[in-house]
């Protein structure tokens, strides 16, 4: 172990038990740098590249976020006044409240359905393959492009959805679907879940494969069919991945724009506007960047409360 | 005077007006050798106005800004970034190429800040002629006639009116129906913030656009709030699923080219209709103008442009793309019969009034658009009550 805290140049120097007769390095290569120089210097461009563009945008919209500034004109010094606009603003508050819906229902469909499906798949794997593969590459497409094919599945005039509901005999379930406040969130939701539901699939997936062996072989010997098998083994012992599925799937979901662009627009009448949305029209739209940075830290807010407790817990289990 | 050097223009258009675009600068390079055009694109989803504020307020360096917006032209001026040019109107005789209406659009506290170039008639509502065939019906004129023709065209299971309500383009119709009934210069009070949303002229465009409502002029207001403005226009200019749209010019480059009509013979359009009420020789306008922006370097080739723009050479080229100069040194024979059409009413109007959604500042625009949505969801007294309060409020932390 004291290997470890040995610099490159000690055990260069150090000679070593056996192995063929060193030749003489140059002087030049026998200048080693310590495990601190070698660390620091393999991580100075990643960092500087953190801080260019995750750091400094991010003081930048804490910043941004105390002044008043609508359009082009001059910005003003506002203190908490953004802040305190924001939470008597109902527009935004509507957005907080579908963010909170929106999250937890994307995140809840998405994970129990890969979950679920990564179970199933353990039963078989070999022949799984490909269907595990279709429903990841789901995952890979983009947003945008699984926008513009939901977008002609929901149509409301020759939608693929309500032409199904049609000729299966249900048109009294016809309907807009994107354009009733009422179903667009849930709409769009099933769309999101579409496009995420590949990757709870793989994590959990992965974490069922590393379950013991012995653990199926000995449940089988004793009889267990195969829904206790998924009941009483691969259910609870495949429980990190799906904390993993919940922790991506939950970032990601508050972080979701394109799909929600594409489908509603943040519409009808703001049904679907969370506070990306929010932050996007106040900012790009309206031009009101210090108003729109006050939400973003709000929602970046939001993604540390949720973040920080899980990356401690998984690096707490790590050690 | 020799122009020479590059010409700097902020230019986001694209599509078939992006194509045009590049037709007119290589046009102008043809006719000035020592001039080259750099484009400089914003780079934006959607509006692009919120690439075009990031390339100004990151400093940089052009001449010419291609603008449709006059709230987006008030932010410029109070910015300090665009210039008057009531000199070059002179100097270049502009004056003399577009009317008093045009000039008075991008006019701001008595001084000229843009010069239109090609503009849309908003007043004009789209149809196909075998659609209105198909019902047994003409092209109305009065508003009777036209809300007379609904039951006619749903007896012939045609949607009078297809109202995209998704995004933006929903507006149009109160908008036409409140200069009908209030006209233009109440729709600049209005937008200046001279005059409220409460007041009696929004009411009552309101309750006429929820006697349409009522005599079944569209889909539901839930089908509405699903359309996307292409989905609209396909269905009252490809499928005849529907009888009329409202909307921009660009839709007779569309029908031309995506659907391979004829102008004039398969589809057309007719004036809003007549109220009575004073104010039917009044037409709604959307235009493009250039703007000069203040760190302009080569302003004798940015009026060049300007001027070129304006001429019968550069009309030709727009009216290849389905689009009208408003220069009067263009022979209007050059267009086809529904942009002649368009002209000629547009012209002829003895007011001219710029599409009011693009009046308003950005936060009363936004609130508008949603307002409009929640009237066609629900087009009851109450909402029409709830909906001129909610702007009337946002109206007053605006101005």
């Amino acid at each position: 172990m004291a290997c470890t805290k040995m610099s490159l140049a000690e055990i260069e120097n150090s000679g070593g038990p056996s192995g063929p007769p060193k030749q003489e390095l140059p002087v030049r290569v026998r200048k080693q740098l310590t495990d601190t120089q070698a660390a620091w210097f393999l991580l100075t461009p990643l960092l500087l590249f953190f801080v260019i563009s995750v750091v400094y945008p991010v003081i930048e919209t804490i910043r941004l976020s105390f002044f008043d500034i609508r359009g082009l004109a001059p910005e003003r010094f506002d203190g908490w006044g953004n802040y305190v606009k924001l939470f008597s603003d109902p527009n935004f508050l509507s957005s907080l409240k579908v963010t909170f819906i929106w999250a937890i229902s994307a995140t809840f469909f998405s994970v129990s359905i890969g979950w679920g499906l990564a179970m199933m798949c353990s039963l078989n794997p070999r022949k799984t393959l490909i269907f595990r593969v279709m429903i990841f590459a789901a995952y890979g497409v983009s947003e945008a492009v699984s926008g513009f094919m939901w977008l002609g599945i929901y149509r409301p005039d020759y939608g693929l959805l309500n032409g199904i509901l049609e000729g299966v005999g249900l048109s009294g379930w016809t309907q807009p679907w994107l354009g009733n406040p009422s179903t667009a969130l849930g709409a769009v939701v099933i769309a999101y879940v579409w496009t995420q539901v590949g990757l709870p699939l793989m994590t959990c997936f992965a974490s069922i494969q590393s379950i013991p062996k012995n653990l199926f072989e000995a449940a089988y010997i004793d009889g267990a069919k195969s829904g206790s098998v998924m009941r009483y083994i691969i259910a609870p012992l495949s429980l990190p991945g799906v904390r993993v599925a919940i922790f991506i799937n939950l970032l990601n979901s508050l972080k979701a724009f394109d799909l929600i662009f594409i489908l509603t627009g943040g519409g009808p009448v703001r049904s679907t506007e969370t506070v990306g949305f929010f932050m996007y029209r106040e900012s790009m739209l309206n031009f009101k960047l210090g108003y729109g940075a006050a939400s973003t830290v709000i929602l970046l807010i939001a993604v540390l409360v949720v973040s920080i407790p899980l990356i401690i817990k998984r690096t707490g289990d790590a050690k | 005077m020799a122009q020479e050097g590059e010409l700097v223009m902020i230019n986001w258009l694209g599509g078939a007006q992006g194509e045009m675009m590049t037709k007119l600068q290589e046009s102008f390079e043809a006719k000035y050798p020592g001039v080259t055009v750099r484009n400089v694109v914003p780079q934006a989803g959607g509006d692009a106005r919120g690439g075009i504020r990031g390339l100004l307020m990151g400093g940089e360096q052009a001449d010419l800004l291609i603008n449709t917006w006059p709230a987006f032209r008030a932010e410029l001026i109070e910015a300090g970034l665009i210039l008057p040019l009531d000199e070059s109107y002179d100097s270049n005789n502009w004056g003399d190429q577009l009317g008093e209406s045009w000039r008075a659009l991008s006019r701001v506290n008595g001084e000229n800040y843009g010069v239109t170039y090609t503009f849309g008639d908003r007043s004009g509502i789209w149809y196909r002629t075998d659609t209105m065939e198909k019902a047994g019906i003409t092209p109305p004129t009065t508003y009777e006639d036209f809300i007379g023709g609904f039951s006619a065209l749903n007896d012939a299971g045609i949607t009078p009116i297809s109202v995209p309500a998704k995004v933006w383009a929903h507006a149009e119709w109160f908008e036409s129906l409140l200069l009908r009934t209030a006209g233009a210069d109440y729709m600049t009070r209005l937008a200046s913030g001279d005059a409220s949303w409460t007041d009696d002229e929004v009411k009552v465009a309101l309750q006429t656009w929820q006697e349409m409502l009522t005599a079944n002029c569209c889909d539901d207001g839930n089908t509405m709030l699903a359309l996307d403005w292409d989905i609209s226009v396909d269905a009252a200019l490809k499928t005849g699923d529907a009888a009329y749209v409202l909307m921009g010019m660009w839709l007779n480059t569309r029908a031309k080219q995506e659907y391979g009509d004829t102008p004039g013979e398969d589809f057309n359009i007719f004036q809003f209709p007549a109220f009575g009420l004073g104010h039917d020789d009044e037409s709604m306008v959307d235009a493009k103008e250039f703007n000069v922006l203040s760190s302009v370097e080569n302003r004798e080739a940015a009026d060049a442009f300007i001027s070129y723009m304006l001429t019968a050479d550069a009309a030709e080229i727009m009216a290849q793309y389905g689009l009208a100069s408003p220069s009067t040194d263009v022979d209007p024979s050059i267009y086809d019969p529904v942009i002649q059409r368009s002209v000629s009413e547009v012209t002829s109007a003895n007011k001219l009034q710029f599409v009011l959604g693009d009046l308003l500042p950005g936060d009363l625009g936004s609130e508008y658009r949603v307002a409009m949505q929640r009237f066609l969801q629900d087009p009851s007294d109450e909402t029409i009550e709830a909906i001129t309060a909610q702007l009337a409020a946002v109206a007053n932390g605006v101005y």
